[in-house]
Formats: structure tokens, C-alpha cells, sequence
């Protein structure tokens, strides 16, 4: 499956609307999208997961690979992660890296 | 400011397509860096060595590198593999060399060898999937990420005194329906239970096996009932670095590193301390029939106890025995333990089968064991509990003389067997239990050792349940498939007067006294008391004393137990919080000093007339009274005055004259059925007491409000 990724920068904004499933395969991909984000100059990082089924650990590291190159005041939040999603991110503790918003 | 780019970074050949360079021969294992991963392993016989890559879930290499003559520094060869991605990629070795099984070696380069330094092994990802049994290399070695977020976290440093442990199988806690978790037999679902562990007061799980293991070594089916039998316990060690995947509920995305650390951190926010049972003294690979997976093809000799003819030594009664007092395996074993401090905040270890630890290459105790020294004055494992279990199956028992270097505590065997004795009121005990319930000083003092050396334990993992202690004279392992056969005959266990499940009222009753009498002794012990899972709710195995195969509610925590024995359960949870209370039950010193404030010495001993304890062959009436000085300059001084009457009759017991202003407040009488736990105390106007058939009493002494 394929992953699609879009990028919206408001401000100091930036969400990312992820489409299709973030696996081994695909990871590299939002992986570079991150890297090529101007990340310390971020605010909060928004990945949207609404069209997300699947993020594997290589997914979720890159979001803590994200957070790592941030500011410290920064925020990471998951947009409308499944219950799966959530659940792997709650029970291996990368909860104090990111946050949860539901629309 | 600019820096240089390091060149140390980068390729200096190409292999089979893939960029390398000699790599850094420690530390041992595969290491993240920079662009690519580092390799590193031992083999002091092996001839060659090729360094075998997969894509992660495929049956077949990714690619073959032979690693070259001249990447090998003394018996180590290393390399680094650049632009390589970790996460994608699973790991082993082939090593040549002679294949000479009199002379210790069983080189074969058609074996895919694990790392024995893998920190994370795939394989085995949910538990009791049927592995593809034709799987070339079915055990694989991984790379996980360090980055786990601990935050303030640290281990806790309890002092070993104060500790109250809490003997668990992460599956078998939480897997029954009954536990209501999200993801039963998990790290996971352990982390759900944590409040449970919470208000019951404990202060250290000890986790059974949680190294990579194979469920399915040994795996049979029941002869009569068809069942599955697994190596449900897992007391053989594939990978000494890794936390077994299938306790993890994220297991099955390689994140069981993450979880586990997750489950250490939550336990030590809720202040409960975390001991793993760990398993040196063999591994998976069973004797000469076993398979090949790791240590035999990678240096046969080095890592095992080898008999002049090649053989396996079996001090460890599982097939093989790990060769610990060999320098490279005694590295191996501080690493592991450094690793698991360092690196998941362990607070502490307890060494199944220890005493394998203390012999040399061919078998022999040694005096000075340089592998339990090196534990003993380890700068990174300072702070945690060593524990040993002091005896193995080659028929060495150390329990009192283990070498201990200052460090070492140790199960107490003898303990048990002597609680056990005095419980169902055998001839001839209060003497020796009047040791063991000052920290036994017959077997510590001596040596310099302290009371809290001694883990006091009635029932662990192995053998009987509390409640099955009260309940069956006879094992019964039926279940096991091994004609009953397997497991110890000398239980020291009393029925109350039927075998097994029984209706009669009288016995129920008597047997939940016995539970009862077998926490308060427990309880007001010095040494540390540690309680195995569901013991406090009266978990039964139906008299099965070695469940080790046993996937099932027979070894499940049946958490519906939380409700009919929800005396029990209170009993217990109060006398957990009483010790908490009570310094003079945790005085951690055999010097017996005089507590002056109340004029009263630290430890006596007292019949049922005060000050003269009966060590008559027929006596069962012992009482003791333990005392402490205040801890601050308002507080009251510690009095505790324990009477246990294991004789078939009530007695009398005339009390010690309370210290001057203090009174006499009973706390626990296991002899009420209709009130064992006094909540609030109650006065004791009169001298004495008369102490039921078969009971406890637990009595404090507090200062007379004036």
C-alpha cells in the first residue's frame, strides 16, 4: 500500500496529512518529509491519521525522531489515531512524546 | 561553529554490494551508528565467519558478507555495514571451523548462529503461534532503538530490609478473562494491575523468566487429553539481551523493548521495584541431541561444560550447563546484567539454580567463584539485589554458605521447609523457627551477613501454592503428562484432613486459618518476605507442584478469587501494611541491641510464660516479641509480640509485662474466624491470652493516652 503525504504550514504550524499505511516500506517516506522540514523552527507538528489504518514502530520512531529535533516547548500531537494506533503509542510509553487530538 | 565530517563514518569496501569497513570489536553485538550498524562477536576456534542479512519476515538472506581475515582482532570479528536500515533488518552468523565433538567443537557453516548479544529477537512475536517449523534460522537477532523517554525514572534503591516481594509470571497474572485487562498476559496488562499491586503493598514484583524463550521447546500434547504443553514458565534462555516478544502486546511489531521499559517505569512511579529471575545456568540448546542455535556452533567449548569426552555437564538438569567461570562467559553474564540495569533500570536479580554460577569449567564448587565477585563489586550493579537461588540439581545446596562477597542474598530453603514443619504442628521445630524468624543468624551471622540476606518464602513458583499446601498431602501433576512422575515428593504439606477439594466446613475453615498462620509468620519475620502470585487470594493449582508446562487456568490468577476469598485477601493486605508500620519487624541486624527507651531487648523469645520459650521436642507454642526505638523523638517505640500456637489445642499465653505507659493492643487473631484482622486494635485489659487451636495472634504495644 502506498502512503500519501501532505503538507500544510501555518505559522508555526505544521500538519502533515498522512493517506494509505505507514509500514516498513513507507516509513522512509514520512521520515523524509521530516527531515526536510525546517523542524526547530516548529511550533507543533500535526500528524493527521484520520485515513491512517497502520503505523508501524519505524512510523512512530520517526515521529520521535521528529520530536527529538524540535524546539523543547514544542509539541508533537497524532490527529484522529485509531484505537490501535493510540494503543501501541500508550503501552510503550512514546505517549510523553506525543499527544492525541481527536476532531 | 563547524565540525568535521568523521571518516570513520564511511565505507572503505565494497562487499557483495554492500559498503563496510572493519568495524570496532566492542562493544559485543550489533550497535546503531552513524549511518549503519556495527557487528561484533566472539568465536576462539571458529575458522571464518560470514554475517548473514535478512529483510525482516523473509525466509530467504538478504545478503551474505563474509567478514575478512584481516576485520578480526584476537578472537573477535567485526564490522560495520553502512546504509543499511535497522529497523528492516534481522541478523545471525555462520561460523566455520572443526567439527570435532570429543574436542568440544561443533563448528557447522550450514547453521544460521544467533548473536548471543541480541537485544532483540524475533520469532516467537505472539504467543503460542505455531512457528513455521521449516524456517531456516527460526530465532533472529534484531536491532532495537535506545530512545526510550524515562524521564525522571531511576531505579528505586529500596532498602533490602524494607522490601515485600511479589513472585509473578507476567502471563500467567493477567492472562485468565477474569482480569478484566485490555491485553491480558502482557507487559501491558501488568501495567493495568499495578494499582492492585499498589493497595495490596507489596514493594517488588520479582518477574519470572522474561529472556527470549521459546514456548514451544519440549512442546508436546497430552497423552490422555490432547492438551498443548509449552515451556509455559520459561526457564531456558534463548537470548540473555532480549525481553521475550510475546509477553508484549506490541510483539508483534518488534516493540517489545519499548513496553517492557514502559512496565519498569510505571511500576517504579508506583513505587514497587522490579527483580528479574534470571536463568545462567543452561540455555536452550539443550545436550549433544539438542539443536544448534547459538553458543554451540559460535565456540561449543567456551560456553558450555564440556566432559573429557565432549559430552554436556547437566548440573542444571535441563540438558546443558552454561560454563560461567570461563572469563569470556563471565563477561558475557556482567554485561547482560549491566545492560539490563543500565538500560531498563532493573533493581534486581535473582539467579536460578545460583550455586551453578559458583563452579569452575569441569564442575567443581570454587572457594572464591570470580564470577559472583565480579557481581558482588560491580560499580553499575551496586545498588541492585542479588539473590541467589543457593543450590542446583547437581547437588550442591549453599543456602547459609553461598559465597556471598558481602552482597549476595539468598532464597531461603530452609525457611520454607522449617515454616512448613512448624505450620501443621510437626515435632520438634520451635527451635529452628526461632532462627528463621530473626533472618535465620544460624546461617548468616556468623559470616558477617545481615537479616535481610534471607528472602523468607513459604511457597514460590516451584511447588505447591499456599492454598494447595493446606489442601494436598501428594503432588498431583497428571497434567503435566509425565505419569506424575515429575516434580518434588516431600512437599511438607497438610491436607487439614481431606485430599483435595473437600465441602466440609470444618476443614475450609481450618484451612484458610492455615493460610493465614502460614502470612502472619511470613509476615513478622525478619529477612525479606517475598509471596507468590495469587497466594494471597488462595490460587490453587488442584495440587499440581510443578506447572511449568501448563498454559492454562491451571496456572492462570483467577481473578474472581479477589471476591470469594476476599477475607483472606484482607488478611493479607493488612499484615503487608502492618510490616510497612513496624520497624522492629524490619530490623536489619543481628546484634540484638537493647531498645532502651522501653527497656526491652530487640528480639526474645517466650513460651506461653513470658521469657521462657519451650524448645521441648513437643513443643508448638513459641512466641516472639520484637522491638525498635523510635525513629524520631515523638514517636512511640516498636513492640511487636507474636504468639503461635501449632498444637492441636488452645493455650494459654501469659503476656510479657507491657513496657512502663505503654498497653497491649491485639491486631491480628488468625484463632476469630469471625474478626482475624483488628482494625483499629483492641485493648487487652488482662495479663494474658488464651491463643486458639492452630493460631496467631500478633499484639502491639502503645502508649496509654494520659
Amino acid at each position: 500500500m502506498t502512503l500519501t503525504i501532505q503538507s500544510i504550514e501555518e505559522n508555526q504550524i505544521v500538519t502533515l496529512v498522512l493517506q494509505g499505511d505507514v509500514d516498513t516500506k513507507t516509513a522512509p517516506e514520512l521520515l523524509e518529509v521530516l527531515t526536510n522540514l525546517k523542524l526547530k523552527e516548529i511550533s507543533h507538528l500535526k500528524i493527521e491519521l484520520t485515513a491512517v489504518n497502520f503505523m508501524s514502530s519505524a512510523g512512530l520512531r520517526a515521529l520521535i525522531f521528529a520530536k527529538q529535533k524540535m524546539g523543547h516547548e514544542s509539541i508533537v500531537s497524532v490527529v484522529n489515531a485509531n484505537e490501535e494506533i493510540k494503543d501501541v503509542i500508550i503501552k510503550t510509553g512514546l505517549s510523553t512524546a506525543v499527544s492525541f487530538i481527536n476532531n | 561553529m563547524k565540525t568535521v565530517e568523521r571518516i570513520d563514518q564511511r565505507s572503505t569496501e565494497i562487499i557483495n554490494g554492500y559498503k563496510v569497513r572493519p568495524g570496532k570489536p566492542l562493544p559485543f553485538g550489533a550497535s546503531l551508528i552513524q549511518n549503519g550498524i556495527n557487528f561484533s562477536i566472539y568465536s576462539s576456534a571458529g575458522t571464518s565467519c560470514t554475517l548473514v542479512l535478512f529483510e525482516k519476515s523473509q525466509d530467504l538472506p538478504l545478503v551474505e558478507i563474509p567478514i575478512p581475515e584481516n576485520y578480526k582482532i584476537g578472537d573477535v570479528y567485526s564490522l560495520i555495514v553502512f546504509d543499511i536500515n535497522s529497523e528492516e533488518i534481522e541478523y545471525g552468523y555462520r561460523i566455520d571451523g572443526p567439527n570435532n565433538p570429543t574436542a568440544g567443537h561443533r563448528f557447522n557453516k550450514a547453521e544460521i548462529l544467533m548473536d548471543p548479544y541480541a537485544r532483540l529477537i524475533s520469532g516467537r512475536d505472539e504467543w503460542g503461534k505455531k512457528p513455521n517449523w521449516e524456517r531456516p534460522y527460526p530465532y533472529r537477532a534484531g536491532v532495537p532503538f535506545d530512545d526510550f523517554d524515562w524521564q525522571e525514572d531511576r531505579p528505586l534503591e529500596i532498602d533490602p530490609a524494607d522490601l515485600i516481594i511479589y513472585e509473578l509470571h507476567v502471563r500467567g497474572f493477567t492472562k485468565s478473562e477474569s482480569s478484566g485487562v485490555t491485553h491480558p498476559g502482557t507487559y501491558a496488562g501488568l501495567v493495568e494491575k499495578i494499582p492492585y499491586l499498589k493497595q495490596l503493598g507489596v514493594n517488588a514484583v520479582e518477574l519470572m523468566p522474561i529472556f527470549e524463550f521459546d514456548e514451544f521447546e519440549n512442546s508436546r500434547i497430552h497423552p490422555n487429553t490432547n492438551e498443548q504443553l509449552y515451556n509455559y514458565w520459561g526457564y531456558s534462555t534463548l537470548g540473555f539481551f532480549a525481553p521475550k516478544a510475546a509477553f508484549a502486546s506490541t510483539g508483534k511489531f518488534g516493540m517489545q523493548v519499548d513496553e517492557f521499559k514502559q512496565l519498569v517505569k510505571s511500576l517504579h512511579a508506583a513505587g514497587i521495584e522490579v527483580i528479574l529471575d534470571v536463568v545462567f545456568n543452561h540455555t536452550a540448546e539443550g545436550n549433544e541431541n539438542g539443536p544448534t542455535l547459538s553458543f554451540k556452533g559460535l565456540d561449543n567449548k567456551t560456553y558450555y561444560m564440556l566432559t573429557p569426552e565432549g559430552y554436556y555437564f547437566n548440573f542444571s538438569g535441563t540438558g546443558n550447563t552454561l560454563n560461567c567461570n570461563n572469563p569470556v562467559v563471565r563477561s558475557l553474564v556482567l554485561d547482560c546484567l549491566r545492560y539490563w540495569a543500565a538500560e531498563y533500570h532493573i533493581d534486581g536479580f535473582r539467579f536460578d539454580l545460583a550455586s551453578i554460577l559458583g563452579r569452575d569449567p569441569w564442575g567443581a564448587p570454587l572457594s572464591n567463584p570470580p564470577l559472583l565477585e565480579t557481581l558482588a563489586f560491580d560499580p553499575i550493579l551496586s545498588s541492585c539485589k542479588l539473590i541467589a537461588e543457593a543450590w542446583d540439581a547437581g547437588g550442591l545446596y549453599q543456602v547459609g554458605t553461598f559465597p556471598a562477597f558481602g552482597r549476595w542474598g539468598e532464597w531461603n530453603g530452609k525457611y520454607r521447609d522449617c515454616a512448613r514443619k512448624f505450620l501443621k504442628g510437626d515435632q520438634g521445630q520451635t527451635g529452628e523457627m526461632a532462627q528463621r524468624v530473626q533472618g535465620s543468624p544460624d546461617l548468616y551471622k556468623q559470616s558477617g551477613r545481615s537479616p535481610a540476606t534471607s528472602v523468607n518464602f513459604i511457597t514460590c513458583h516451584d511447588g505447591f501454592t499456599l492454598s494447595d499446601l493446606v489442601s494436598f498431602n501428594e503432588k498431583h501433576n497428571e497434567a503435566n503428562g509425565e505419569g506424575n512422575n515429575d516434580g518434588n515428593n516431600d512437599n511438607l504439606s497438610w491436607n487439614c484432613g481431606a485430599e483435595g477439594w473437600s465441602d466440609n466446613p470444618n476443614i475450609l475453615k481450618l484451612r484458610q486459618k492455615q493460610m493465614m498462620n502460614a502470612m502472619a509468620l511470613l509476615l513478622t519475620s525478619r529477612g525479606i518476605p517475598m509471596i507468590v502470585m495469587g497466594d494471597e487470594v488462595g490460587r490453587s493449582q488442584h495440587g499440581n507442584n510443578n506447572a511449568y508446562c501448563l498454559d492454562s487456568s491451571i496456572s492462570w490468577l483467577d481473578w474472581r478469587l479477589f471476591d470469594s476469598n476476599q477475607i483472606l485477601h484482607d488478611f493479607t493486605k493488612a499484615l503487608i501494611h502492618f510490616r510497612l508500620k513496624h520497624p522492629a519487624l524490619r530490623v536489619n541486624s543481628f546484634e540484638n541491641k537493647h531498645t532502651y527507651s522501653i527497656d526491652l531487648p530487640g528480639c526474645s523469645f517466650h513460651g506461653t510464660n513470658p521469657w521462657n520459650p519451650n524448645w521441648d521436642e513437643n513443643s508448638k507454642q513459641l512466641a516472639w516479641m520484637m522491638t525498635s526505638e523510635p525513629e524520631t523523638i515523638n514517636k512511640e517505640a516498636d513492640v511487636v509480640y507474636v504468639a503461635a500456637n501449632m498444637a492441636h489445642y488452645a493455650s494459654w499465653y501469659e503476656l510479657p509485662e507491657a513496657p512502663k505507659s505503654y498497653q497491649w493492643m491485639l491486631n491480628f487473631n488468625t484463632g476469630d474466624s469471625n474478626c482475624q484482622h483488628l482494625i483499629y486494635g483492641c485493648k487487652l485489659e488482662q495479663k494474658g491470652l488464651l491463643v486458639g487451636e492452630r493460631s496467631i495472634t500478633i499484639i502491639t504495644a502503645s502508649k496509654i493516652n494520659l
